[in-house]
């Protein structure tokens, strides 16, 4: 009874091997099947390479396509091209086709053995396999050694992640431990850490292990936010008093490097000794540059360990900052056709000189990626359009044309005109920021409406021509615009083309007016 | 037990089966074919397929017919044999 049972346990997973043995057997079958074709094949070759030779031309049917033959006839019978891989003949005569094809026959033939081998072992496996299934089974003089394992693969499984955990475990440790010693250290490595130990608490969660430490570290989490919240309390405090404006006329580089230090103290950190919390933190609302150098210095000193917590928001006060602060996109397309403007200026000015270059005048700067976005426009049908290539010259020929179009409308040129004056000179700042610093940040309140913004530039603007030779500008007080600007700079677009010879004595007309 | 020992068997005797089959097709073959060329005019043109290619060579009549008869008698002897 006992062997039979033992027979029954056998018989899958003999089975199976037989199985195995039988596919592989039958594998190595299909193998020797193809390379007895082969051999076959080279069999047949080799004979009529032999007797290929023997006549000057033979009469066949050459094949014509797959379907249609012709009668012709084979000649030059000792020449033959033996393909040699990779679509390399080589042209040889036939007895050294037929020794390259036996060469190639004795290959066949080793193939053949080797497979006829495996098929050989395989089978003696197979036999072995019956008879081991017919040994156990029988139960004669062998007996059937069995160790039990008692559902081994998962545990092994199990011991594997076991395995890794020691990994994680110090990780936390570690963390934790430098939490403790970082009491007397910077705060702000305390706030990563923190964060760390956060995801790392995440990750043991579920081991079930520090619990406790989980504990403690939220309590000193709550106790730090409070902390922090305390202390931008009181920053803010002394914002409002320690602000004193400083000239905002700082150039960007300065700016960047505020900026920079900025990001550098962006974290909140908490300080427990220092009480020189000044103004030096800008809240982001306020439009504040508080004492920029000696700050500055101050915060480099404030990179020690007892850092002072410092959030700097600063706005960024590069001069076009302005009219992107007000205008949107309007004041954006403002600002291009203005520069259209220019450029046709500067067109009428040179004439033959006008290359594309004019662009790229030296009032004209172009310091980020946008900028060039911003210089190089088509208009089409009065819209702005960026221009998909700024080597194209047929588009610049276009904008150029509706510049000089919209120079020459007449009535509504001069307040347009006027307008374009105002925003180029938001753009003189550009070049020489010292003259109009002021005027373009004296408008603080500038809204963002344009029709709005024209009563706020409603005076007569004097520009400062930043061109060498200088063409007088049209600089005339626009009678407060209720009107919109897009709609109009449509309107004269599709009325310019009609009096293009005239624009330059509009110009000056316009400069009579002014007078 | 018994069973086992029989099952190699079957599988042999299902190979036999297949191989005989197949041969019985060859044969059947050759014997179109050699009724083919015995039914042809004496001025018709034979030409036999280079194996593995497309190009068909002149050959004999009489002599195409000889080989074809002699394949069907090894064919037919083969098949007596299994």
């Amino acid at each position: 009874m006992a062997g039979r049972a033992v027979e029954s346990d056998l018989a899958p997973d003999v089975g199976r091997l037989r199985e195995e043995h039988k596919k592989v057997v039958k594998g190595c079958e299909g193998q020797i099947e193809h390379w007895r074709k082969v051999e076959k094949d080279y069999d047949s070759l080799q004979e009529r390479l032999k007797t290929l030779p023997d006549q000057l031309s033979y009469d066949i049917m050459v094949p014509f396509g797959p379907l249609a033959f012709m009668p012709g006839k084979l000649v030059h019978t000792n020449e033959v091209t033996v393909l040699l891989g990779d679509n390399w003949f080589a042209k040889c005569s036939a007895k050294q086709a037929d020794n390259i094809v036996e060469h190639r026959k004795k290959h066949v033939k080793r193939t053949l053995d080797d497979l006829h081998k495996v098929v050989k072992n395989f089978e003696d496996r197979a036999s072995f396999t019956d008879d081991l299934d017919r040994v156990s089974g029988s139960k004669g003089d062998y007996v059937d050694i069995r160790e039990e394992v008692l559902n081994d693969e998962a545990l092994t499984k199990g011991k594997r992640r076991v395995a890794h955990k020691p990994h994680s475990k110090p990780k936390m440790d570690y963390v934790v431990a430098l939490e403790e010693a970082e009491e007397d250290e910077e705060e702000e490595e305390e706030e990563d850490k923190e964060e760390k130990v956060r995801v790392t608490e995440g990750e043991d969660r579920d081991g079930g292990k520090g619990v406790v430490t989980e504990e403690d570290l939220w309590a000193q989490l709550d106790a730090l936010e409070a902390q922090e919240e305390q202390l931008d309390e009181r920053d803010r405090m002394c914002d409002l008093t320690d602000t004193n404006g400083e000239d905002t006329s700082s150039s960007s580089e300065e700016e960047k490097e505020r900026e920079g230090t900025g990001q550098t103290n962006d974290s909140p950190k908490e300080d427990h000794a220092t009480s020189d919390i000044h103004g030096s933190q800008l809240n982001g609302v306020l439009h504040t540059h508080p004492e920029e150098e000696e700050g500055k210095e101050e915060e480099e000193g404030e990179e020690d360990p007892n850092a002072l917590p410092t959030i700097y928001f600063s706005h960024t006060v590069e001069p076009k900052k302005v009219r992107i602060n007000t205008g949107k996109n309007t004041m954006l397309k403002f600002s291009e056709r203005k520069e259209q403007k220019e450029q046709a200026k500067n067109k009428k000015k040179k004439n033959g000189k006008a290359n594309g270059h004019s662009r790229h005048d030296q009032h004209h700067k172009i310091t980020t990626p946008a900028d060039i976005y911003r210089l190089f426009v088509d208009v089409v049908n009065g819209e702005l359009i960026p221009r998909k290539s700024i080597l194209k010259s047929r588009s610049r020929e276009n904008s150029v044309c509706s510049d000089t179009s919209e120079s020459s409308a007449a009535d509504f040129e001069e307040r347009r005109s006027a307008l374009g004056r105002t925003l180029s000179h938001d753009d003189a700042t550009h070049s020489d920021t010292s003259d109009c610093v002021t005027e373009e940040d004296s408008p603080p309140g500038i809204p963002l409406h344009s029709g709005s913004r024209f009563e706020a530039f409603s005076g007569t603007v004097v520009e400062k021509d930043p061109l060498p030779s200088s063409i007088p500008h049209l600089t005339i007080a626009p009678p407060a615009l209720p009107t919109i600007l897009e709609r109009k700079s449509e309107e004269l677009c599709t009325e310019a083309p009609q009096e293009p010879p005239k624009r330059v004595s509009k110009f000056k007309a316009a400069r009579l007016q002014q007078k | 037990m018994t069973t086992k020992g029989n099952l190699p068997a079957a599988s042999t005797v299902q190979e036999t089966t297949t191989q005989k089959e197949e041969l019985n097709k060859k044969i059947r073959e050759q014997k179109i074919l050699v009724d083919e060329l015995s039914n042809l005019k004496k001025n018709r043109s034979v030409y036999l397929q280079q194996p593995n290619s497309n190009i068909f060579f002149l050959a004999d009549r009489t002599q195409t017919m000889s080989t074809c008869k002699k394949e069907l008698d090894n064919l037919k002897k083969e098949y007596q044999d299994m």
